[in-house]
């Protein structure tokens, strides 16, 4: 398998009087699909929260190919290559499908306003550049026909690929998926399901949050299990989706 | 009357950079600021104190302007743009009083209510600006070279950006855009630029004195903003052609001034208040659908 | 020293009438989100309800300040019922009720001026004008009573929190306003409660200024830019901390020109606020919203 590519140690997060998340330390292996699974109110929202800088955690760590994750910003942890998509997608519905995808791609000269107007030229290359490549990725994820709508007059099903298209122009290695299933319909998840495992096959690395006992089954190698903040289980997908007594927690609580 | 059109246009032009300015920041940006004619006046000061203590030119009264409203509006927006927008409400207004009691006291540097008389003319390229028709030219210049600017700004991968922070900053830090450092680089350069049409005035009318920069003044920018529409960069000027014709229309009525001065602002207030429920985007903005409640 | 101590007493006093403002301002912006700037307009006109309801309707001074409070009370009511829930139904984002906010309190601010002129409008207080002399300090019956209205306004708005039904629906909508809509409680109707409580809260400050110097119709927008700050200091959703910010600033106003030129006092006041948020943000006993907070 290799060593892992992030670490989350005896990570914990508590609001007001509730304990959102406690002692969560588990490993995510790198070019492989992890499910994170759990009951409603799990925490598993949280982890990905705490992750990417949303959200401060009280105690542990969160490291990445070395490095130390907690105390950063957002945007801070993006830099180093991990990225999350929202339940509630988040997509720029005002912009185009195209802008969205966007600002996703690397466009530091164009976004500092000294370059903007010393280096004009530069700055249109990489203006170029940047929209070529998120015309790919817009390729890549199907929607190319779609370039110039509105992002809010798309179908759900396609806003949820939109929202992964955009963290995918990123260029981060560690994908964060929240509930990219949810919501869709048995087609719809058609196009949805393998996007995922291509991701994989392109070099990523996912973590996924994801309800569907079914589908984390069909779509992870491995699964932590998170029951009220806690790590109950980690492993092979397999095992723990046919453990018993999971399986109630999840269904029973 | 031709003397006086091309007084109207001056202004025109003056303000409608003021509205541009301060429409990257309420339109584009989604950052309100109540100190809007604080900046605009730290330029008037700070270009008449270049010129009159310093000896600058125009161009150097323009860099100086440009420069302390950039540092001013830094000054509040680093600490309070780290925090929710709405902090940076209290902050700007709080700036706004703050500025006019530095313009009111102190009377060493702006001689308090006397003002600042004597404020030399623009030398630009050799040619001493001195007849309204001259400045017409500079000061609609200017507003093209602002409404460049901006476009500049807008049309760049910074204006996606910004567009972006305004529409949702958590999908924007999310994706990797520094929300403060954004926030903090367009109320720096909106303020530049406000900070630019003081130094104008200051030039123009060669008086200045702390009245012509009150909250009333920020309110009068806020509206024009509002009149013209925030989507587009052509609205600032529509704003301008129309509100600066109002007190020459209210004139004709020959109302008293006592009562005129609140007249027009019951008219900036209702004007507000009407546009915000009939066309928040404006005169000339692109309606666009409602965002559900 | 002496100086020092009648600073600290007019301090106290400033301190009070901004504290009023804050508790009603802070209950308002913790419940509604709104930022009501008109919140100043109430102020102003609650001054000249008790002015014309003392000098055109010959009330007697403590009827006159009542009918003065309710008529506030409806004021606010009906800027939340006609103004922000209208504009709410449309789907405005909260800048526009911002704006529009700002412009009703130019607006009926000027409509004062044109009615009743800028010059302020004194009222007769008969005996609370009497001088107290504690010592090296000097204060008027009016001062006192100010300092007592806040604390027992402050009493009774805590107690209206905590043990009242509908109090408790405030509190609820304040934390969790969808929680509290799907528990059944009309967002709509408890909004309006609120923007009646803040007012009443409001009233009393605007009319004890008119009792003290006058009624004047510019005032309220310097009062409701302090009750902001006070409320972000004491913490929003905080209503000790509302009170406590508003009394801060009283203090630090008056105790500020015991050194300083007083003309400088806003400007102490802004300063400490600026420095304040860079150190804590989350202000005394408040959460911060912070700018990317899920």
């Amino acid at each position: 398998m290799g060593a892992p590519i992030m670490t989350v140690q005896g990570v914990s997060k508590a609001f007001g009087g509730i304990q959102a998340v406690e002692a969560c330390t588990f490993e995510v292996t790198p070019r492989l699909i992890t499910g994170l699974i759990g009951p409603n109110g799990a925490g598993k929202t949280t982890v990905f929260n705490l992750i990417t800088g949303f959200l401060r955690a009280d105690g542990g760590s969160i490291r990445f190919k070395g490095e130390e994750l907690l105390g950063m910003a957002p945007h801070e942890v993006e830099a180093r290559g991990v990225v999350r998509t929202f339940q509630h997608l988040r997509l720029w519905g005002k912009m185009t499908v195209l802008e969205n995808v966007l600002l996703g791609c690397r466009t530091p000269l164009g976004e500092s306003v000294v370059s903007l107007f010393l280096r004009p030229a530069r700055v249109r290359e990489e203006e170029a550049t940047a929209r070529r490549r998120a015309l790919e990725v817009l390729e890549f994820f199907g929607l190319a026909g779609r370039a110039h709508e509105l992002a809010e007059d798309l179908a759900y099903p396609e806003q949820k690929l939109l929202s992964m298209a955009r963290i995918f122009a990123t260029d981060a290695e560690v994908l964060l998926l929240d509930e990219p299933t949810s919501g869709l319909d048995t087609d719809s998840l058609q196009r949805i399901v393998p996007m995922v495992r291509r991701l994989v096959e392109h070099g990523k690395t996912v973590l996924l949050i994801e309800h569907n006992m079914e589908l984390i089954a069909q779509l992870s190698d491995e699964v932590v299990f998170l029951h009220q903040g806690r790590v109950m289980a980690r492993g092979r997908a397999e095992q723990i989706t046919r453990d018993p007594a999971l399986t109630e927690i999840y269904f029973g609580v | 009357m031709l003397a006086y059109i091309a007084h109207y246009l001056v202004m025109v032009g003056i303000y409608t950079i003021l509205a541009t300015s301060l429409n990257l920041l309420v339109g584009y940006s989604g950052i309100f600021s109540l100190a809007h004619a604080a900046i605009y006046g730290i330029g008037a000061y700070a270009s008449a104190l270049a010129a009159l203590q310093l000896g600058l030119g125009f161009w150097g009264g323009l860099l100086v302007a440009a420069v302390v409203g950039a540092l001013a509006a830094a000054l509040v927006a680093i600490p309070s743009l780290r925090v929710a927008g709405d902090y940076y409400i209290v902050a700007s207004f709080g700036l706004q009083v703050v500025i006019l009691t530095v313009f009111i006291n102190w009377t060493s540097l702006t001689n308090g209510h006397a003002g600042l008389p004597g404020i030399p003319r623009p030398r630009v390229f050799g040619l001493v600006v001195d007849d309204p028709f001259k400045y017409v030219v500079l000061s609609l210049a200017l507003a093209a070279l602002t409404y460049l600017i901006c476009r500049r700004l807008t049309a760049s991968a910074f204006g996606r950006a910004l567009r972006a922070v305004r529409e949702d900053e958590i999908a924007a830090a999310a994706t990797g855009k520094n929300v403060v450092a954004v926030k903090i680089t367009i109320t720096t350069i909106s303020s530049a630029l406000g900070a630019l049409a003081g130094s104008l005035y200051a030039h123009y009318i060669t008086y200045i004195n702390p009245t012509s920069f009150s909250l009333d003044e920020s309110i009068f920018i806020t509206s024009l903003v509002i009149l013209g529409g925030t989507e587009r960069l052509a609205g600032p000027l529509v704003g301008s052609l129309i509100l600066l014709a109002v007190p020459e229309a209210l004139k004709f009525l020959a109302i008293p001034d006592t009562v005129a001065a609140p007249m027009r602002q019951i008219l900036y207030g209702a004007l507000l208040i009407v546009f915000m429920f009939v066309r928040p985007e404006g005169i000339l903005g692109r309606a666009r659908p409602r965002r559900a409640a | 020293m002496d100086l020092a101590l009648q600073l600290l007493a007019t301090g106290l006093v400033v301190g009070s009438l901004y504290a009023l403002c804050a508790i009603g301002w802070g209950l308002i912006y913790g419940t509604t989100l709104h930022f009501h700037v008109a919140h100043g307009a109430v102020f102003a006109l609650a001054a000249y309800y008790a002015y014309v309801a003392q000098t055109w309707l010959r009330l007697p001074l403590a009827v006159a300040v009542l009918v003065a409070i309710v008529a506030s009370a409806v004021s606010g009511l009906l800027i939340d019922l006609l103004l922000y829930q209208q504009l709410e139904r449309r789907g405005a984002f909260r800048t526009s009720i911002f704006i529009a906010s700002l412009g009703l309190l130019i607006l009926l601010e000027n409509v004062l001026a044109i009615v009743f002129t800028p010059d302020p409008m004194r009222m007769d207080i008969g005996a609370l004008n009497t001088a107290v002399i504690i010592g090296p300090v000097f204060l008027t019956y009016l001062h006192i009573l100010t300092v007592a209205l806040a604390l027992v306004g402050y009493g009774a708005l805590m107690l209206f929190l905590k043990r009242s039904r509908w109090g408790q629906a405030i509190r609820a909508v304040s934390s969790a306003p969808e929680m509290a809509r799907t528990v059944g409680i009309d967002l709509r109707r408890v909004h309006l409660l609120t923007y009646a409580v803040g007012s009443a809260l409001a009233a009393p400050a605007g009319i004890l200024v008119a009792m003290d110097v006058g009624a004047e119709p510019f005032r309220g927008t310097r009062f409701v830019l302090l009750a902001s700050v006070g409320v972000i200091m004491g913490g929003i959703g905080s209503i000790p901390g509302a009170m406590l910010g508003g009394l801060f600033l009283g203090l630090l106003e008056n105790l500020g020109i015991w050194k300083l030129p007083s003309e400088w006092q806003s400007a102490i006041s802004f300063g400490v606020f600026l420095v304040f948020i860079v150190l804590r943000p989350r202000g005394f006993f408040g959460r911060t919203i912070h700018s990317a907070e899920i």
